[in-house]
């Protein structure tokens, strides 16, 4: 990861500046929560998403983005985070996400933000919430601010397509 | 479509020019080092192929001068002449001579006369002095000269990829823009729209233009297959090819090549008899095998054909029942074709003792599933002691698919045409219930109905609800669609329009749904769904009740 | 059985054309050679029943790749390709093993009747 390599760099120097992380965050539910901007492609208005049949609830289906076709995924809803009562405003955004080797498109209310943050401040994940059952395995750490936690998901781990493609009920294959 | 004439021309071309580009630079090199042995080497072999290509071309004049050359390097190199004084000069017009013939060669124009320059070239290898004009002529052609570069390109199939994808874009916003256009209503941006229209269309056709390959390059490696098969298998064949120079998308090519190698090594091991059956049966010992390509309308035609056994349909019928593919009075009734449509079941094929019997079919639905992909089709004939004929049904160009846009909750949904039959209105009375299946009649033939959206929708591993004819309500609207001689209804909500579509490939992870070919973005930049009809037959007949 | 032929030339255009006239009268070319290291290399891969072979190839003449493909193929069947003008080397070569020679330009009519002859020549092989 070139992350470790500028930490590794930065030591040997004298100033030693700070290793940095550029995290986008962005609201599911009533919880923050960030990805590296390495990871993060581009961020738009949602296009139009066509439905998908055959795929679990929360692919809300398939989007042309620049002649991409990219499925769009409503993390509120896979991480069972949405409040009742509180549908996706009819205008929200999406961010594009790389996964290994093809573009996943997540949608959030509203315009996610960047944020620089030390790399020290994020802490991994505790093995016990780890090993749960939930979506903690997708963590790489939680961020902590002075008004309040920044969870940082790992997206590898989450859009691999065994995971995206679970569906309700069923284990990953 | 290219003779070989023109293929030829274009070698010759090429080749040539890429001679006089290295001629040119040897020639500088030896300048500089009248003894650099190598450069005069290539000299002397470029000279000699120029010479021996441009007089199988029948450019006699550019022969000649070439051969003159070559003969005066052979002289340099064996040291009896001297790479220096007017020798180094008549060279240089000689090769410069060259330049414009093979010019004038590519410009479909009368060679320049060369016998002043032939006659200097004889006084050279005889030893003369040679006669040499004013040096203003020199210098005139000195200004006249031009740097030419290779009229062929090779080029990496990656890349041809990458611009057809491109052009495809470029259509799907072609139409967009067309689209808008007439919606804006503004006659100057309707006029531009139109001439983008036909501009992009040149240029797609362009594109799959040079895409095409000669079907040539695959047949052209079957002599070998046809040989060792034959040989393993104890049989006698011979094997005649056609059609090698029919035009094809070099990645089709590329998709039914295991087919195509499948079929041949079927025909061979068991298709064409041992050469003691052959003569038992009263035919010649050695079977015959024909692969040819042709062209019918906008499709390439390949085809196998063998003068072997034949498909025992009545072995292929008994083991459709015996797999409960069908039931013995549903078989009793199907013809030829509907019983051969077997065989391209998964795993049908795999019994040993089909293949015994039949000698045919050891997985052909590998071939099947290759001609699926790129939308094609799979024909059988045969006769029983007569051979057999494997027809492969592909299209030119995979870029562009005529499809069918249908309507179902207000999503649209393409169907490639290639699998569509009939589209119908019909009333409710005219649909039956026969098993707890939907049945409709078209042209005297029973076929089964269900609702796309049921099939769209179906989740989990129950088998579909028994039909109920009283939940159809008004004219209902049926695509008849058809995969391996199996007809299928579709009750969608609406018709849409008939048009060429561009399928993109779905991309991971949702290719694992294999109800869809792909997507395709519509004039109006819908995304629309592009329906995998072998999939969707296949669904169905997991789950009828 | 379909005869498999070697072609060796630096000629892409010259391969082009004798490959043509080889395939469509039913040999299997199996290989193209542009030069002496490849066309040493390629007989000995495909053991071909015939090779036609160029007299002048760029980094070798067609006399020495002769002579090395028959050191390890003795009874190998090679026809030489020439142009008028190197009778010389077309005798050594026959004197080295050639079977016979072409000259350039060919006719098809003349290709397929010198191969013809050389593959029928003293064969040991019979009909697959």
């Amino acid at each position: 990861m070139p992350e470790s390599g500028a930490i590794t760099s930065s030591r040997n120097e004298r100033a030693t500046p700070v290793a940095l992380v550029q995290l986008i965050v962005f609201r599911l539910g009533d919880e923050d929560y960030g990805i590296r901007i390495e990871q993060v492609k581009e961020v738009t208005v949602t296009p139009e998403v066509a439905r998908m049949p055959k795929t679990p609830p929360f692919i809300k289906g398939i989007a042309n983005l620049r002649g991409d076709i990219i499925a769009i995924l409503d993390l509120e809803e896979r991480f069972r985070l949405r409040k009742a009562g509180r549908p996706l405003p009819e205008h929200s955004y999406t961010i594009a996400v790389e996964a290994a080797d093809y573009t996943l498109g997540l949608v959030v209310r509203e315009v996610p933000r960047p944020l620089t943050l030390p790399l020290s401040q994020i802490e991994p994940t505790p093995e016990f919430v780890q090993d749960a059952n939930s979506h903690e395995k997708y963590l790489e750490g939680i961020a902590k601010l002075p008004d309040g936690v920044i969870i940082v998901l790992d997206m590898r781990k989450l859009l691999s397509p065994s995971e995206v493609m679970r569906l309700p009920g069923k284990p990953a294959s | 479509m290219k003779t070989r004439e023109q293929e030829y021309r274009e070698l010759f071309m090429a080749e040539a020019l890429e001679y006089y580009d290295s001629m040119s630079r040897h020639l500088s090199e030896l300048e500089r080092n009248p003894n650099d042995a190598p450069a005069l080497n290539e000299l002397f072999r470029l000279m000699h192929n120029l010479k021996a290509n441009a007089r199988a071309m029948g450019f006699m004049d550019l022969g000649e001068v070439a051969h003159h050359l070559e003969t005066l390097f052979g002289l340099v190199r064996s040291n009896e002449r001297e790479f220096a004084g007017p020798l180094v000069r008549v060279i240089f017009q000689g090769v410069d001579a060259l330049g414009s013939m093979i010019r004038a060669v590519g410009a479909n124009q009368p060679l320049p006369d060369a016998q002043a320059l032939l006659e200097n070239l004889d006084r050279l290898v005889r030893g003369e002095a040679p006669i040499l004009e004013g040096e203003e002529a020199e210098n005139e052609e000195e200004s006249s000269r031009k740097l030419e570069l290779s009229d062929l390109v090779y080029i990496q199939v990656k890349k041809l990829d990458n611009l057809l994808n491109l052009v495809g874009e470029l259509v799907i916003d072609r139409d967009r823009i067309l689209t808008l256009a007439q919606e804006i209503g503004n006659p100057a941006l309707q006029a531009t729209a139109q001439h983008l229209f036909r501009i992009s269309d040149d240029l797609q056709y362009s594109v799959m233009d040079a895409r095409l390959v000669g079907v040539g390059v695959l047949l052209n490696k079957f002599p070998r297959v046809v040989r060792d098969v034959a040989t393993a298998e104890n049989k006698e064949v011979e094997l005649t090819l056609s059609g090698q120079d029919v035009q094809i998308d070099r990645n089709i090519l590329q998709i039914i090549t295991d087919a195509l190698l499948h079929l041949v090594r079927n025909a061979v091991g068991h298709g064409i008899e041992t050469p003691e059956e052959r003569v038992k049966a009263g035919k010649p010992a050695t079977g015959h095998l024909e692969l040819s390509a042709l062209t019918e309308r906008d499709d390439v035609l390949i085809q196998i054909h063998d003068d072997g056994r034949g498909i025992n349909t009545e072995a292929v019928r008994r083991k459709a029942i015996e797999r409960g593919l069908t039931t013995a009075e549903a078989a009793a009734n199907l013809d030829e074709q509907a019983v051969w449509a077997f065989l391209f079941e998964p795993g049908f094929s795999m019994a040993q003792q089909v293949t015994d019997i039949s000698g045919r079919g050891v997985g052909l639905d590998v071939v099947k599933l290759a001609l699926d992909s790129l939308g094609g089709q799979l024909r059988v004939d045969s006769k029983m002691g007569e051979g057999t004929t494997f027809t492969l049904v592909l299209p030119t160009s995979i870029a562009v698919k005529g499809a069918l846009l249908v309507e179902v909750d207000e999503r649209p949904y393409a169907v490639p045409l290639l699998h569509t039959d009939t589209v119908l209105a019909l009333p409710p009375e005219e649909f039956s219930v026969v098993g707890g299946v939907l049945v409709m009649h078209a042209q005297g033939q029973a076929v089964p109905v269900v609702p796309l959206r049921m099939l769209l929708h179906d989740e989990g591993d129950e088998l579909f609800p028994l039909a109920n004819k009283t939940e159809l309500q008004g004219s209902q609207q049926v695509l008849i669609v058809n995969y391996n001689n199996r007809r299928l209804g579709l009750l969608v909500d609406r018709f849409l329009r008939q048009q060429n579509i561009v399928i993109k490939p779905l991309s991971k992870p949702l290719d694992t749904i294999d109800l869809f070919g792909g997507v395709t973005l519509l004039g109006s930049g819908q995304v629309c769904l592009v329906l995998d009809v072998p999939a969707l037959t296949r669904l169905f007949l997991s789950k009828r009740p | 059985m379909n005869k498999r032929i070697l072609i060796v030339d630096d000629s892409f255009y010259m391969r082009t054309m004798l490959k043509n006239m080889l395939t469509d009268a039913g040999y299997e070319v199996v290989g193209e050679a542009a030069n002496g290291a490849q066309a040493v290399e390629m007989a000995n891969a495909t053991t071909p029943d015939l090779i036609t072979l160029d007299v002048i190839l760029p980094d070798n003449t067609g006399l020495d790749v002769l002579k090395s493909i028959r050191q390890t193929q003795p009874n190998a069947k090679v026809v030489m390709c020439s142009a008028v003008g190197q009778e010389v080397i077309v005798n050594e070569a026959i004197e080295s093993g050639a079977l016979a020679y072409i000259v350039k330009p060919f006719s098809e009519e003349k290709v397929l009747e010198i191969v013809g002859a050389a593959l029928q020549d003293n064969s040991t092989e019979t009909a697959a």
